[in-house]
């Protein structure tokens, strides 16, 4: 198993994973998206509400706010041993919003809510939940805890998260003229004429759509494109919850746990 | 009503920059270059800014309205 080619900016990663199989790469995909957990707000208590959002409107919106995620100091409420409704310090975290509009129209915003871990806080504070008119009033408690994305995609760490084949395109110099054809039809502009001859500029950006094949004139066409089923290109975008890397860390971590715990229920068949 | 919070399709945080967006819409900048500005790259997220309208705008609209005349009683 190997690392390369990492790219990464702000929330987003880029790398290439080689010497895995595909049902590896996928285990890893639909993990980080259904598995690792994060926070989000489950529970919300209204005590008063006059805005013009329904109430249910109100705890959806909340819901979706990602908060910062700290896996070490919180467990998951079926792993909490608490057994109370809105559960204990181990596995909630509490938010609380008072907010009038007085003599203006005004906007309530994530940031508004304030939080009794400042470990727990939403990731973005200017994510407008409603607006107020004068006169209107909002009062309320929020509740969050760990969840997964296979429960409710509020609580996925990621947004995008996929993975393709490495793509491999090899050109037979001796068919190609060099005509540039296919350079105008590869919808990500990654051929090029460069000295007179056919050159692949970023093989990562291919798509592996063949359409450099379709619009050749040549009738066995100089380019084949084929792809390596042990390298995977995987692009993976975090929503803020969790640092992208560690969301990656946790998948790993995720399906080794898995794995550790068939093999102990096996050892038990002995 | 008010702008998703998320994508509908992939869930990215988008309500952040809704407020930047439709002002700069309204100082008359071309919604493509402030989307590539704001670094919303994807058509799922892009639409839901250029199909967006803030109704509650105008719901608020009413709730003055009969705020004012329950005073003026
Ligand atoms: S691959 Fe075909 S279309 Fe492309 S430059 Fe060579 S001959 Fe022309
Ligand atoms: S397969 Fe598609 S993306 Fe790849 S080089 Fe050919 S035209 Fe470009
Ligand atoms: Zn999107």
């Amino acid at each position: 198993m190997e690392l390369s080619s990492i790219k990464q900016q702000d929330n987003a990663i880029r790398f290439i994973l080689s010497g895995v199989t595909p049902a590896f790469a996928n285990a890893m995909r639909r993990v980080m998206i259904a598995e690792v957990p994060t926070m989000a707000i489950d529970d919300v208590i209204i005590i008063e509400n006059t805005s013009v959002l329904f109430d249910e409107f109100l705890a959806h919106r909340f819901g979706l706010i990602p908060l910062t995620t700290d896996l070490d100091s919180y467990i998951l409420p079926e792993k909490c041993d608490c057994n109370s409704e809105l559960g204990c310090n181990r596995c909630r975290a509490s938010f609380t919003m008072e907010i009038e509009a007085k003599d203006d129209m005004i906007v309530v915003y994530s940031g508004d809510l304030k939080p009794d871990n400042p470990v727990v806080t939403p990731v973005n504070n200017k994510i407008p939940i409603v607006k107020l008119a004068a006169g209107q009033k909002l009062q309320l408690e929020a509740y969050a805890r760990l969840g997964r994305g296979q429960e409710h995609a509020k609580w996925q760490p990621v947004s995008v998260c996929t993975y393709k084949y490495l793509p491999k395109i090899s050109i037979d110099m001796k068919k190609c003229d060099s005509c540039g054809k296919c350079v105008k039809f590869c919808p990500k502009c990654i051929l090029e004429i460069k000295d007179k001859r056919l050159v692949v500029k970023d093989i990562e950006e291919c798509t592996l759509c063949t359409q450099c094949i379709k619009n050749c004139p040549k009738k066995s066409c100089p380019i084949k494109v084929e792809w390596s089923e042990k390298d995977f290109i995987f692009n993976i975008e975090s929503n803020g919850a969790l640092p992208i890397t560690k969301i990656v860390e946790q998948a790993a971590i995720q399906i080794g746990e898995k794995a550790s715990e068939l093999s102990s229920l096996m050892k038990n068949l002995e | 009503m008010i702008i998703p919070v998320r994508c509908f399709t992939c869930g990215n945080v988008i309500a952040d920059r809704w407020e930047e967006y439709s002002n700069r819409v309204k100082g008359g900048e071309h919604p493509k270059e402030i989307l590539d500005d704001l670094g919303i790259s994807r058509y799922c997220c892009r639409r839901m800014f250029i199909s967006h309208v803030d109704v509650i705008d105008d719901i608020l609209k009413y709730y003055e309205a009969t705020a004012r005349k329950f005073h003026n009683v």
